[in-house]
């Protein structure tokens, strides 16, 4: 008896000396890990990074070309340290990273993501292609794609399946980056990735305070999202817009979960879930999930006001095509991409690939699922999770899956009151991890 | 979840039976709706885990068959290159029939005139067996106007000359 008692404090204390150490080790493995993937992605040549200005020229002596085995290694070991520090920092007893040390690391990965190049996506080549079609050369981006402007220094970056289709984007995003367009290429990919960054900063920022709202700890909360591989290295790395949207999320989310959300509060939520929507269509999923349980006129208003104002404005920059969102997400709902799971289930199903009748049904599932969630909502669910159910659903059932899309329902899931939604969300980013593995078992050179 | 249940917030939906009012925060008790839907959820993730891993194993698959095609090219042609490309679209993804195409002599690629072979079978030995195939000019995709000097007789239909 007494030798139990004995060892149960000088486990504690053997724990307490460790954790920090192991939890500083593992910091270090997933900063080296996203150093190697932009140092390397720097260097060029690789089939992994977009062609681009040469913004990280600097770096290029550096590292060495990126190949496909080299980033997927880094990419699982920083998964790997990632997972590590979120176990160590559960048990906040163990004091593995205090908060001074996560911001820090945080703001390591940000700015090691900062100096290199644009990773993995050619998206962000579009964003500029299309402001400068507005600003440089008079065009309306919601008619015309970026082939129009074939001559335009950004056009040979922009990604060859893209380079005739209009954007899909919002008419407040597509606003945002014009004043981007006259800073040149390379000006406005540094001004892309600084809107990224920034726009994360605020994410984490106001994950802190949701987590912190909700008797969470918001130091595990902003590590869960500030850390994760995708986030920094897909999300953050390819500058993309869904930052943006992300942190137009959480804004709304914490003028929501304010221990005392005023009507003026909640219509304020509403109206930026409406702003958020206007940068990328997907973030208002939230507004029914938040206007259920609200149960208030003001939410209502709030996102009327905003869509009037976001229409008008959207119908004076750009006509009716400005404001046709509905065409544009219906346009990008029958692309496939090879890491959608509906293909993977059709080829589960020895199918080569997704049908039309697959894309009805999954938007048959999507629409069951969302009516679900709105019933938990109203019978008093948390309004938080169901969106982050909602998100992950579309994530999940949508046929063009990339992964940044897997980061939307992140922040919600880490302040959300149903942890099911944190290890779901996990889990499907580990499937997306696992499956791009394949040249790891055999690299075809 | 463990904050206390309280009644709806307003009057306005008490006409409404009970289980259709609105709450603000959820009743205790609600363990078997809970139980059910973390089962749902873990037949889906399942599904999905399955469905990853097959696509993994699949592609694993395509990648070793099309190192056996390249390996093939460079023993047909004699020619060591780096660049050698394998298109599955001219037969369809799951005929495993493959064009592997690369230049003729060294320089970028296709920069100089291209030599396509068609390639299909199993592999023996890390390589497949050449059914035929043709020539392109230098800086020409592989469509069916460019190709010219067919051999084989799987290539005849195939070749416009």
């Amino acid at each position: 008896m007494s030798a139990v008692a004995q060892s149960e404090p000088l486990i504690g204390v053997r724990s307490q000396r460790w954790a920090p150490v192991l939890g500083a080790l593992l910091a270090l493995v997933l900063v080296a890990a996203t150093a190697e993937i932009v140092l390397d992605a720097a260097a060029g040549l690789s089939p992994l990074i977009p062609k681009q200005p040469a913004i990280a020229g600097w770096l290029s002596p550096i590292g060495q070309r990126l190949g496909y085995r080299t980033f997927l290694i880094a990419l699982l070991v920083g998964a790997g340290a990632y997972t590590g520090i979120l176990v160590l920092t559960r048990a906040p007893a163990l004091g593995a990273i205090s908060k001074r040390s996560a911001i820090v690391l945080i703001a390591a990965l940000h700015a090691i993501v900062f100096i290199g190049p644009i990773l993995l996506s050619t998206d962000v080549f579009s964003y500029i292609a299309y402001a400068r079609m507005g600003v440089e050369h008079g065009l309306n981006p919601y008619v015309h794609g970026p082939s129009a402007i074939s001559t335009d220094p950004v056009f040979k970056y922009v990604g060859h399946d893209w380079r005739k289709v209009a954007t899909a984007y919002g008419p407040l995003y597509t606003l945002l980056s014009y004043p981007l367009a006259p800073l040149g290429v390379d000006g406005a990919v540094w001004a892309m990735k600084l809107m990224a960054t920034l726009a994360s900063a605020g994410t984490l920022a106001l994950t802190w305070r949701c987590a912190r709202a909700r008797d969470l700890d918001p130091v595990w909360a902003i590590l869960a999202v500030g850390l994760n591989p995708l986030y920094i290295v897909y999300g953050l790395g390819g500058a993309h817009n869904d930052m943006v949207m992300l942190l137009a999320m959480m804004v709304a989310v914490a003028l929501t979960i304010a221990p005392r959300a005023s009507p003026g509060r909640q219509a304020g939520a509403a109206a930026v879930v409406v702003a958020g929507a206007l940068v990328k269509a997907t973030v208002a999923a939230l507004l029914p999930f938040m206007i259920v349980s609200r149960r208030r006129v003001a939410p209502i208003l709030g996102a009327l006001g905003a869509v009037v104002l976001g229409a008008l404005i959207g119908y004076v920059a750009f006509g009716v095509n400005g404001i046709n969102i509905v065409a544009a997400l219906n346009r990008d709902a029958a692309f496939v991409s090879t890491d959608s799971f509906a293909n993977e289930i059709a080829h589960l199903f020895g199918k080569p690939g997704v049908f039309p009748i697959d894309h009805d049904l999954l938007k048959g599932g999507l629409v069951l699922i969302v009516l679900h969630l709105l019933w938990r909502t109203w019978r008093g669910y948390d309004w938080v999770a169901a969106s982050g159910w909602a998100l992950l659903a579309v994530s999940v059932t949508s046929t063009w899956l990339l992964a940044w899309y897997i980061l939307w329902p992140l922040p919600l899931a880490v302040v959300s009151r149903d942890k099911r939604l944190l290890w779901a969300t996990l889990v499907i980013q580990l499937l997306f991890v696992v499956h791009q593995i394949s040249p790891l078992l055999a690299s075809v050179q | 979840m463990s904050t206390p249940p309280t009644p709806a917030t307003t009057e306005r939906f008490s006409s409404l039976p009970g289980w259709m009012r609105p709450r603000d925060v959820e009743l205790p008790g609600l363990g078997q709706l809970r139980l059910i839907e973390t089962t749902v959820l873990l037949l889906v993730g399942l599904l999905l885990a399955i469905a990853t891993i097959n696509d993994v194993a699949r592609q694993v698959h395509v990648n070793q068959r099309l190192i056996a095609d390249l390996r093939t090219w460079r023993s047909y042609t004699g020619h060591d290159f780096k660049n050698v490309s394998a298109d599955q679209e001219l037969f369809g993804p799951s005929s495993q029939r493959e064009v592997v195409c690369g230049n003729t002599s060294a320089g970028a690629p296709k920069a100089t005139t291209q030599i396509c072979l068609l390639i299909w079978g199993p592999t023996v030995n890390g390589k497949r067996a050449v059914h035929g195939g043709w020539y392109l000019p230098a800086k020409v995709e592989d469509e069916r106007s460019d190709r010219y000097g067919c051999f084989g007789s799987a290539a005849e239909r195939l070749c416009s000359r």
